[in-house]
């Protein structure tokens, strides 16, 4: 990954996240953004058009669509479609309950789309305990729909003390069915901040799923995966953190954010009602103070060159300071099991 | 090895992949490819205009007016960008 030319500055996003709505048919108990009912005021259809037009004027490759679950918006095909009349790629992350054959095979229809299916577990049960009821079923079968087209398709797991065990079962359940695998970290971010001690996997689980990573080449991981990155995955993805350089965020009502996991007024870069998207991603000062960020206590670290810091959302959940480095990289697992280990010895 | 009766089709040229899109950044082009995804930055200043490879192109044709040194940079840069399937063969 070539920091340099990403520190000379993009002139817009390569990817973005835009949350289409907020609204959720489900309430997960990890779930980053609070999802369930629609915010007041979400962008109108009007609106999410002509951002799309603006994203393409921007030269925005990749938009990844979350929320909420983005198919509960009657227009979202209709989104879809404006991204992809542009050749604006898009990956759509569902909890699959909406999913239908008739949807399937009108997505099918276009090149351009992929899609991420929520499962938390390779059993029916330790899904469902966060997802609720059914879930796991619905997820089952709308991945079955999905691995019946071309459409790439993907099972996403978010990475938690509960189904940590189960992640080589859940690459053999992906395989079997015929997608991939794409484990997301946890972070205290929306609802996962509520539940973040008894979701958030421990030190060891890290790494051993480091460990695990690193043999399973096929398997992606979510953005900030780098800081748990072993040197044998090098180059199979980022090593920085892209919030406000290569990736940014755009929540239900316009505002943008320099990246999902950072959602709140103080990380707020500008409303799309007020500025053009590329007057915010030119002007944001929230953007420019990640774009200079340096994690300079994290210099000395051996894995400095591998991860430069983390991600600097889990270390303002945890620690409330961006500038901290990742609390959670592996540096500070292997640091925090050998500490607990003194701790019992003595 | 190719099977008895079976000879290889020469590639007509090459094109960016369908997976991939480009553009221009300050310092030349900017690779993406949504398979990964994966970046490639490529410092080619103002060489090669980011829609270049949207249509197909022989491996040795360049923009009028780029010398001969320029040529031969820009090759390597193709087999490259071949090799780390962002471009394709036709
Ligand atoms: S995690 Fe996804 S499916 Fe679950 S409540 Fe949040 S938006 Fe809905
Ligand atoms: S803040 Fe964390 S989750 Fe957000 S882009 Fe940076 S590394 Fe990724």
């Amino acid at each position: 990954m070539s920091n340099k030319y990403v520190e000379m500055g993009m002139r817009s996003p390569v990817n973005l996240t835009w949350e289409v709505t907020q609204a959720c048919n489900l309430r997960c108990s990890h779930c980053l953004s609070s999802s369930g009912d629609p915010a007041k005021n979400e962008l109108s259809t009007a609106e999410a058009l002509d951002l799309v037009e603006q994203l393409h004027t921007a030269g925005v490759f990749q938009v990844n669509f979350g929320g909420g679950e983005p198919f509960i918006r009657p227009d979202f095909e209709q989104i879809l479609a404006a991204c992809h009349k542009h050749g604006i790629m898009t990956c759509i992350s569902t909890n699959g309950t909406l999913i239908t054959p008739e949807l399937v095979s009108r997505l099918a229809s276009n090149r351009l789309v992929a899609i991420q299916v929520s499962l938390d577990g390779a059993k029916r049960e330790t899904c469902d305990a966060v997802r609720g009821a059914g879930v796991y079923d619905a997820a089952i079968k709308a991945v079955k729909l999905l691995a019946a087209t071309s459409i790439p398709a993907s099972i996403n797991t978010v990475l938690t003390t509960h189904n940590a065990d189960e992640i080589p079962a859940m690459h053999e359940l992906a395989r079997s069915l015929g997608v991939s695998l794409r484990v997301s970290r946890f972070r205290p971010s929306g609802r996962g901040a509520d539940n973040w001690e008894s979701l958030r996997p421990t030190p060891e689980q890290l790494i051993s799923f480091s460990d695990w990573l690193a043999k399973s080449g096929d398997v992606r991981t979510g953005d900030s995966f780098f800081s748990l990155t072993t040197q044998e995955r090098q180059g199979l993805g980022l090593n920085l953190c892209g919030a406000a350089k290569l990736t940014c965020c755009v929540n239900p009502t316009g505002h943008m954010y320099p990246c999902a996991f950072l959602q709140s007024d103080r990380f707020e870069a500008g409303d799309l009602r007020a500025s053009s998207f590329q007057e915010i991603w030119d002007t944001s000062k929230i953007y420019a103070s990640f774009r200079n960020l340096r994690i300079h206590s994290c210099e000395e670290c051996t894995r400095f060159d591998q991860c430069h810091g983390g991600c600097p959302a889990v270390a303002w959940h945890l620690k409330n300071d961006i500038n901290g480095g990742d609390p959670e990289c592996l540096e500070r697992c292997v640091t925090s099991i050998a500490d607990n280990r003194l701790a019992e010895a003595a | 090895m190719a099977s008895a009766g079976f000879t290889k089709m020469a590639a007509a040229g090459i094109k960016l992949h369908p997976s991939c899109r480009t553009r221009q950044e300050r310092f030349g082009l900017l690779f993406y490819d949504c398979k990964g995804p994966r970046l490639l930055f490529a410092a080619t200043g103002t060489l090669l205009p980011a829609d270049y490879f949207g249509t197909v192109r022989r491996r040795d044709e360049f923009p009028a007016g780029t010398s001969e040194s320029e040529k031969k940079a820009l090759q390597k840069f193709v087999t490259q960008l071949l090799e780390k399937g962002f471009l394709h063969e036709q």
